[in-house]
């Protein structure tokens, strides 16, 4: 029961709320010991020592002392409020809205428990809970119009229009006096009620309570875009038409209003000539508009996209644009454009080489321009020639040395005839021209971390990064959630065989996301403070998918692999490039089998917990890392549970992600969860039936049925057979394997994964033949260096004795490639 | 290209573009705070030919700015404030800058009523400043001194938005039903930018004294972001309860 205090204590209890409001922990934490000296048990006292010890970093003495507090005084709603907001510090949401609960129960009337608990709620998108607390926050203060705008915000995030609509209106009835016109709140209020009209699919109710509203609004672009887009729903298609052509006097740079002015004009797909003379009237009206001049060169064809080609390219060229080539080369898809683009590109030169092109005082332009433009022709992979591309690029050096372009060009060439090594210090040459950009800056160190250069990349960019903290650049890189320095940094550690660094990096990846998820918390009071509520529903609804960027997935694919490699025993240690410095295979082996029982335990627990319910965090304490090299990370007895937590993001937010499914299935087998691997082998076929990967999939996932299907629960066996459509399971397969091989016969990456498969289904195979018919792959005409270097890193994870004779040939093969040498 | 106004899903390549381009950088807070409050200011410029590699391909950026308004002018008038322009390297010469620019102008009249548009740029800026008082027509109101974390000088930069109020009012004052105020957005658009205005971005934003990078704590107070932790209902019981 809650002890009374004195009066001169009770005063003294105060002083410490306000403390902690104030910040002032120490003398807070003062204060409280004078009561407690007093009264030992006083529970709300405790609660409030901890909610400072807390706020002082320190978590865990807090967190016991907490729970001392609730047991001295379980009928406090404050040791309950205290006890959730220690959880809510730890991330625990579903703990935290557990004792907000309790507290609430104890203090129904509490706005600030009634707070914390509804942001709680739809941080963790308890739509349903958190329409309950609106509805009370409402009851209690109706006349504040956030509170009503709120729970309408609750039912439309819960999926219920009419609701939100009805609340909306509910409140916009009780006003007497009209809102005046600068009111913000109100202007935007009616914008979000609009949508919600819209959103029901109603447009012609939207359009005339949009019209109602239109002269006054403050959001005039919403207003014209609204208004268009109901227009063409409803058919007015006159009006539509005046309404894209009023937004294309606005902004002629936006592609979508072109379209649906074709749309509405009703103007039919295949008359290409209408649809160009739209674009060529805005291109008229805006001389400086890019869209209307370029957008035409999607549809048009034959020779009026020659035409319309050549004027283009000739006004880009002379006026020297260096995204010509980036603005044209979607259309590269489409051969006799690729063919008539670089054919114009020539023309263009050659004229203006003939013409002497008196000496331009931009070199950039017109024949420098046309040489950069043949450069990037010839290096883009639909129309490469790597030689033409080289001789272009260095004319173009020639004529204007201190351009950055162009040596950034030439870098960019040599990093596709895999020379690392000369592209990253064509890069660095390319920096050196411009020491103050830092666009180039960023291209120098990536190129430097695509040849290993790890140290020296980050070097490069500590040019640029804020080095006020001892720690040096990373720790500015990490402030700063630089996604991509960690990735490309991560790919580097792990090529080099510093496996507690690349995780380190990956898992930095995993945690930024995290923070990402986490920041949208404030918004939910903010933005309703701030009245723009459209766009805090567009940033929930983002943030419900956030992880489904290709961000997120290139670390998280890192990560999986490099735990997959530990889990086999094949992760390379530290400094191994290919020679087993670190004793036995086998051994290692061993000791990796060793973990697997327990192991597999483990993971079944880890995946049933819901990922998006965090638990404590890793490292919250951001001041002290206590694994900087991730050495910790490195040791993990458990890389499939470590792998899974990657993997589920994966699968749940990029499933039609080839890669992805690739990925779950070698962790479910691992795992043995055939209903697992089997859903991402079907996801997989779905996506990519022929990709050489799917095949060895399919042959590993029925050549492991055969001997474990009778090993498994019934039901597993059930869904198994009707599932597992792939192939019938009485398949021959190594005859199978042989056809594909047959089937695909010229493409080396098919060949890779046939021989690869051999050693399974093919009894008189063994190891060592099939990598010598691997190695031997590169004496065919079809190996590129690529497909050369895929061989290289499966003879140097199965520390093959095929190894340095492969790279000897690869070596004589392609003397340019930095990975051979 | 594609110019349009700036979305949440935007974000993640907003701040990749910030950090490729620029030395000052946020984190993605910052950049929910300014996508949040003033949702009309901001806008990008979108690769959209680019070939998509997955399905789950983010569009790609290639120039950006990300604006707002002051909310405790010190000089009590109400005006925008540009917090950060990039335009990629490789696509400069588009007048991409400029286009964001008057986007972002027009969005503060129309919606906020700005009187005004400032920023800060770096001394050595020469691109930027050229673009922006050439072509866009700013004004230098001052210079700033080590304004920039690295101890460069800023110029404090000033645009009186009334041209654009007035076609605005002109506007709102007549009775067609066809909108937008074309002349105000073409206003001066006759001059070529010439110089490239890829790396004009390097504005800087608020706070003297950590100009590029507020610190966490001080967003909070400024932005009013977060508050403190539930204490009020626990005074408002506390004394309740001990009457």
């Amino acid at each position: 029961m809650p002890q009374p205090l004195s009066a001169k204590e009770n005063s003294l209890f105060r002083q410490v709320i306000r403390n902690y409001e104030d910040k002032q922990y120490k003398r807070g934490l003062k204060a409280a010991e004078q009561i407690l000296k007093k009264n030992p048990k006083h529970g709300d006292t405790m609660a409030m020592k901890a909610l400072i010890i807390n706020q002082q970093g320190n978590t865990d003495e807090a967190f016991a002392l907490g729970k001392q507090a609730l047991m001295a005084d379980m009928k406090s709603h404050i040791c309950w409020h205290v006890y959730g907001l220690l959880y809510r510090h730890q991330k625990n949401f579903e703990e935290a809205i557990k004792a907000y609960k309790s507290a609430l129960k104890l203090e129904p009337d509490s706005l600030q428990i009634q707070r914390d608990l509804a942001f709680l709620q739809v941080q963790m998108r308890d739509y349903q809970g958190y329409i309950q607390s609106r509805t009370a926050m409402l009851q209690a203060r109706s006349q504040v119009r956030q509170n009503w705008t709120a729970l309408a915000v609750a039912h439309h995030l819960a999926g219920d229009l009419t609701q939100a609509e009805t609340v909306l209106t509910k409140y916009e009835e009780s006003v007497k006096v009209p809102p005046s016109k600068t009111d913000f709140e109100n202007s935007e209020a009616v914008m979000y009620k609009n949508t919600i009209i819209a959103e029901q699919g109603d447009y012609q109710r939207a359009l005339e309570h949009l019209e109602s509203i239109a002269k006054t609004n403050l959001d005039r672009l919403a207003v014209m875009e609204l208004r268009a887009e109901y227009l063409t729903k409803l058919g007015r298609k006159e009006d539509a038409v005046k309404a894209y052509r009023s937004l294309l006097d606005r902004n002629a740079e936006h592609p979508d209003y072109y379209n649906k002015l074709i749309e509405v004009m009703a103007i039919p797909a295949d008359d290409t000539a209408a649809k160009k003379a739209i674009y060529d009237e805005y291109a008229e009206k805006n001389p400086r508009s890019d869209a209307a001049k370029r957008l035409p060169l999607d549809f048009v064809t034959g020779d009026v996209f020659r035409e319309s080609a050549k004027k283009y390219l000739t006004f880009m060229l002379d006026k020297g644009v260096p995204s010509t080539f980036a603005n044209l080369k979607h259309l590269y898809t489409d051969s006799s454009k690729l063919e008539a683009l670089g054919a114009l590109a020539h023309e263009y030169y050659e004229a203006k080489k003939s013409a002497g092109d008196a000496k331009s005082d931009d070199p950039f332009k017109g024949e420098g321009a046309a040489l950069y433009y043949l450069a990037q022709h010839y290096n883009y992979h639909l129309s490469r020639d790597l030689t033409k591309a080289m001789e272009f690029v260095n004319k173009g050096i020639e004529k204007a040395p201190e351009n950055v372009e162009f040596q950034m060009t030439k870098a960019r060439i040599i990093k596709h005839t895999g020379n690392t090594q000369k592209a990253s210090e064509a890069m660095d040459q390319a920096r050196n021209l411009d020491l103050k950009d830092r666009y180039i800056n960023t291209k120098a160190a990536k190129y430097q971390l695509r040849n290993n250069e790890t140290e020296k990349a980050l070097e490069t960019v500590g040019l640029f990064t804020r080095n006020d903290s001892p720690a040096g650049p990373l720790s500015d890189l990490l402030d700063m959630q630089c996604v991509w320095f960690m990735t490309e940094d991560g790919e580097a550690q792990a090529r080099k065989g510093n496996v507690g660094l690349a995780l380190k990096r990956f898992h930095t990846v995993y945690n930024i996301f995290d923070v990402w998820q986490e920041d949208q918390f404030d918004f939910h009071s903010f933005s309703l403070r701030k009245g723009q509520i459209r766009a805090y529903v567009d940033m929930v609804r983002w943030e419900d998918h956030v992880r489904d960027h290709p961000f997120y997935s290139r670390a998280a694919l890192g990560a999986v692999k490099l735990y997959l490699d530990m889990y086999d025993g094949k992760a390379l240690t530290d400094g191994a490039n290919g020679d087993d410095k670190n004793g036995d295979a086998a051994e290692r082996k061993k000791a990796a089998k060793k973990a697997r029982k327990a192991e597999r335990e483990a993971a079944e627990k880890a995946a049933k917990q819901d990922p998006n319910k965090a638990k404590a965090p890793v490292d919250e304490t951001k001041k002290k890392d206590d694994d900087p090299d991730g050495l910790k990370l490195a040791a993990t007895s458990e890389p499939l549970v470590e792998a899974t937590k990657f993997l589920v993001h994966l699968l749940t937010y990029t499933p039609k992600n080839l890669e992805a499914q690739l990925a779950g299935f070698e962790v479910y087998m691992r795992r043995e969860k055939y209903v697992l691997a089997l859903g991402c082998l079907n996801a997989a076929l779905t996506l990519d039936a022929s990709h050489p990967t799917v095949h060895e999939h399919t042959i590993r996932f029925l050549h492991a049925i055969r001997s474990k299907l009778a090993s498994l629960p019934p039901k597993v066996q059930e869904v198994i057979k009707s599932e597992f459509t792939a192939i019938a399971p009485s398949t021959d397969l190594e005859e199978y394997n042989d056809d594909f091989l047959a089937k695909h016969k010229g493409s080396v990456p098919h060949a890779i994964a046939a021989i690869k498969m051999k050693e399974l289904v093919d009894e008189d195979a063994d190891k060592v033949t099939g990598e010598k018919e691997l190695a031997g792959l590169v004496g065919s005409s079809e190996c590129t260096f690529e497909d050369a270097q895929a061989i290289l890193d499966l003879l140097r994870g199965s520390r093959s004795k095929e190894l340095e004779g492969f790279k000897k040939k690869a070596a004589e093969k392609w003397p340019e490639v930095t990975a051979f040498a | 290209m594609d110019i349009r106004l700036l979305r949440s899903s935007d974000l993640p390549l907003i701040q990749h573009a910030n950090l490729e381009n620029l030395p000052e950088n946020y984190f993605m807070k910052y950049y929910l705070y300014h996508a949040l409050s003033w949702p009309q200011l901001s806008y990008v410029a979108v690769d959209v030919s680019r070939p998509k590699k997955t399905p789950y391909d983010y569009p790609k950026i290639v120039g950006y700015v990300l604006a707002k308004m002051e909310e405790e002018p010190a000089d009590g008038i109400q005006h925008g404030h540009i917090t950060s322009l990039s335009v990629m390297r490789t696509h400069r010469k588009l007048g991409i800058a400029e286009k964001l620019m008057r986007q972002s102008q027009l969005a503060m009249v129309e919606t906020f009523g700005a009187q005004y548009v400032s920023l800060h740029v770096r001394v050595s800026n020469k691109a930027a400043i050229h673009l922006y008082s050439k072509t866009l027509g700013f004004d230098r109101e001052k210079i700033e001194e080590k304004y920039y974390a690295d101890g460069e000088d800023a110029h404090c930069m000033k645009l009186d938005l009334s041209s654009i109020k007035e076609q605005v009012a002109a506007f709102a004052g007549s009775k067609g039903s066809s909108l937008g105020p074309e002349e105000a957005a073409k206003a001066g658009e006759d001059e070529d930018e010439g110089e490239p205005v890829g790396d004009v971005g390097k504005a800087g934003d608020e706070g003297k004294q950590i100009p590029s990078r507020p610190k966490e704590k001080e967003t909070m107070r400024k932005v009013k972001v977060g508050r403190p932790l539930g204490v009020a209902g626990l005074v408002e019981k506390d004394e309740s309860k001990h009457p």
